[in-house]
């Protein structure tokens, strides 16, 4: 089918960017992003300070655990083959080969897909950014989560644009039920399946119907199945909703090279879904945003499947280590499909955080409404892993606990 | 399927307040979108390929910027990895060598996310954006997408921005883009001439903000050249775009950056900022440090091998008859008497690839980036070829 020009801007006109007027300074809502270069970023325009905005650091070198990072990188094959690229780095994206465009058709066909059915973004978070721009308003709102992944919250709120977020259930996870009781007449639902902060996976079977009753309900709406986490999953239930969105108007799914990849300073995210709902995030999303570096990288990962599968082995057996060592301090971790760890640590998140730092592990920021029980720990590498453990049970110990609140 | 030529019509030089539509045209993609949706779009040759499209670097960076790229992957390879937090490194650094402070710069993945972040703070449906037709179109489509109006202004006979022109229509206007060395037409306005608009921009419409794309600044060999960063640090309604991607060699590594007064910065900054520092990658953040890091010495190499490159491409041309316009950056803008398409298809034959049509001037004239000396040595043999011109190599 032809889509005019006219067409695909009338399409964004009634998603909602068109609506919006200029912007004068509306504060960035809280951080809806992983990297420290935001924070510091934030940090330094409230006068200075490096850093400012993260947890105080140790003098000892410190293990980050903040930031659910895959802690070896992106693998040799990747680093050899981006400087093995190092003559092309004077070229703009599409005049290298492969470029980016064969970077979309790597990724279409590994999905059974066309190059239409994919838009890359710089990281999935300029995917969720330009989703927001393209499918809020004033008139049509966010439905997310709390706690999510923030980022389409602060692009919505930043905005202006009307957001519900519905709390996950006492499992911890995305309450499909009570975002669906708001769906009706929504701009986009964000669905972060695994959730971050809280590791908790739907089945495929779930999702699958939590799609058709919005269709049925609110069938404009777009729903985005953000799987930035899909690789670390380990339920059987758990299905990727890519074969959905390949055939259900208005709905997409976000993938990133920033987990299980190990290339979240590289930045690189797609979207992947019906031509029509994923080809005005292509072109709101900026032109040229994966670097040449990048588009190799990536491609070069997508063809090792090998690794990919040692990366998932690997972090589940820090993870377990992990989570058992917290269990038997008394802290219960919700059940975890990601590359981190949920946690009830019996104080505050920011207590826990101190303490940690103090002894160079750096964990997760403040996730209300459970702020004050639960700490996000991402999950390095064993050895990483096991002196963290170590710090844990110092800070953890019952003698240390403080008010002992412990739920 | 959306084929550019769909969008591609060819208008009349025509005055202040041409619409919008035929002003993008050509669009400001430098066929980035375009070449997924038509990967025919760019024909290859058998054997190796001048690239002379996209107004690159043809020496890349210096060697001290892949060996900071390479250090960037860290002692285990282990740092592409992480989210970086260099960004702060690469403002400190960039601050100290412009003599500005870190409150003046903001970045973006290449200065397109400069110019769009621009369009969507300084206009409005109410506040149009204006700028020269033909220039780089980025911020001209992105408003068109926002549905802001466009005023689009033609140029001097000379192909320079026509600053009269260009004052009438800025009255109450968001944005005026003002590209200066102009892509794609090569021309450059001197620095008390630009200097002069942008006061009397001022005086007619005060809540204007003029938006100066510095993009091939380095390039620039006229006498009166000068950045207008000094007046953007101390004017809100002053910015200055700035790139890695041309004199610097790094365009494949996306990094571009804005310098303004602070106010302006902030403003920005609540649009995009957040988002633009994700957009950065870690390898570009290095490279850019280093990239800074090599001084004045480095640009001033860059710019006479380009100089040298540039003049002996423009002579051949006016040995044959073929007027170039006066290029102070890294391609020029030539009358080459055929269409541009007709013209690009016969040089991408023959392993030559030149630059896009630029409405309307795409029936005559073909922008040509400048590679090395002997990639141009090669590139006018071939010109020579396909404008069936003799004399492929009669000087150096």
């Amino acid at each position: 089918m032809s889509v005019t020009r006219r067409e695909l801007f009338s399409r964004l006109r009634s998603g909602g960017l068109l609506d919006e007027a200029p912007l004068n300074g509306l504060a960035l809502a809280a951080r809806g992003h992983e990297e420290d270069s935001a924070l510091s970023f934030w940090g330094q325009a409230g006068g200075r300070g490096r850093g400012a905005g993260a947890a105080s650091q140790a003098a000892a070198p410190s293990i980050k655990l903040s930031s659910n990072e895959n802690p070896m990188g992106p693998g040799r094959a990747v680093l050899n083959a981006i400087t093995g690229r190092f003559g092309e780095t004077m070229r703009y994206p599409f005049n290298v080969s492969p470029g980016d465009a064969q970077l979309i058709e790597t990724i279409a066909a590994q999905h059974k897909a066309k190059p239409e059915n994919v838009a890359l973004g710089a990281g999935s978070q300029e995917i969720l950014k330009v989703a927001v721009w393209g499918y809020t308003s004033p008139a049509r709102h966010l439905v997310t989560a709390t706690p999510t992944f923030e980022n389409a919250t602060g692009t919505a709120r930043r905005m202006g644009h009307p957001v519900v977020e519905v709390k996950v259930d006492g499992q911890f996870r995305l309450d499909l039920e009570g975002m669906l009781a708001n769906a009706r007449g929504a701009g986009l639902i964000f669905v972060n399946n695994p959730n971050n902060p809280t590791a908790t996976v739907h089945s495929g079977a779930a999702i699958r119907d939590f799609v058709e009753r919005v269709r049925r309900i609110s069938p404009d709406s777009v729903i985005l199945i953000d799987e930035a986490y899909h690789e670390y999953v380990t339920d059987p239930a758990y299905e990727t909703a890519i074969p959905i969105a390949l055939n259900t108007p208005n709905v997409f799914v976000a993938r990133t090279f920033s987990k299980a990849y190990g290339m979240a300073g590289m930045r690189i995210g797609y979207a992947i879904g019906m031509k029509d709902t994923v080809r005005p995030l292509a072109r709101l999303a900026l032109p040229f945003n994966i670097s040449v570096l990048g588009t190799i990288a990536a491609l070069t990962a997508l063809n090792d499947p090998k690794h990919m599968a040692a990366e998932r082995d690997r972090n589940t057996q820090a993870r377990d280590f992990t989570q058992k060592a917290l269990d038997a301090l008394g802290c219960r971790s919700t059940v975890s499909h990601t590359n981190f760890l949920f946690t009830n640590v019996g104080r505050s998140a920011a207590a826990f955080r101190t303490a940690c730092a103090a002894q160079g592990i750096q964990v997760g920021r403040d996730f209300p409404p459970f702020e004050g029980s639960h700490a996000r720990i991402s999950i390095g590498t064993m050895e990483e892993m096991q002196k963290a453990v170590a710090v844990f049970r110092d800070v953890l110990a019952p003698a240390n606990v403080g008010g002992g609140e412990r739920a | 399927m959306v084929t550019r030529r769909d969008f591609v019509r060819t208008v009349g030089v025509g005055a202040a307040g041409a619409l919008s539509t035929s002003w993008i045209s050509a669009r400001g993609r430098e066929d980035s979108v375009w070449s997924l949706v038509e990967p025919g779009l760019q024909a290859q040759a058998p054997g190796p390929i001048i690239p002379l499209s996209s107004n690159e670097n043809p020496m890349g960076p210096g060697q001290v910027v892949l060996d900071a790229i390479t250090s960037a992957f860290g002692p285990a390879g282990a740092t592409p990895g992480r989210y970086s937090s260099a960004t702060n490194d690469l403002r400190d650094a960039l601050a100290k060598s412009l003599g500005v402070t870190p409150a003046n710069i903001t970045f973006g993945c290449g200065s397109t996310q400069i110019l769009r972040t621009s369009t969507h703070v300084f206009t409005a449906r109410d506040k149009a954006l204006v700028g020269t037709i033909p220039t780089y179109e980025e911020c001209a489509g992105y408003a068109d997408m926002l549905g802001h109006p466009v005023r689009a202004v033609s140029l001097d006979r000379n192909f320079r921005a026509d600053l009269d022109r260009l004052l009438d229509a800025s009255r109450g206007a968001g944005l005026v883009f003002y590209c200066n060395p102009n892509n794609p037409v090569a021309t450059y306005v001197g620095a008390r001439e630009t200097k002069e608009f942008i006061a009397r921009v001022h005086r007619v419409s005060p809540e204007t903000t003029i938006l100066v794309d510095e993009a091939y600044f380095e390039y620039v060999t006229h006498p009166d050249h000068q950045s207008m960063i000094p007046l953007a640090i101390e004017d809100p309604r002053i910015v200055v775009a700035r790139t890695f991607s041309k004199a610097y060699g790094i365009a494949g590594l996306r990094l571009g950056y804005a310098v303004g007064h602070p106010d302006a910065i902030r403003k920005m900054n609540a649009w995009d900022n957040a988002s633009g520092t994700s957009s950065l990658n870690v390898l570009a953040l290095h490279a850019g440090i280093a990239a800074i890091g090599q001084g004045p010495a480095f640009v001033d190499a860059e710019r006479a091998r380009n100089a040298a490159a540039r003049d002996f491409t423009i002579k051949w041309f006016a040995d044959r008859g073929m007027r170039s316009t006066e290029s102070h950056a890294n391609f020029i803008f030539t009358n080459i008497g055929v269409p541009a398409r007709q013209f690009r298809d016969g040089c991408a034959a023959k392993g030559v690839r030149v630059g896009r049509d630029f409405p309307p001037f795409e029936q005559a004239w073909c922008r040509i980036s400048i590679g090395t000396m002997d990639e141009m040595k090669r590139a006018v043999a071939v010109f020579g070829e396909v404008l069936g011109k003799p004399g492929a190599i009669v000087a150096a």
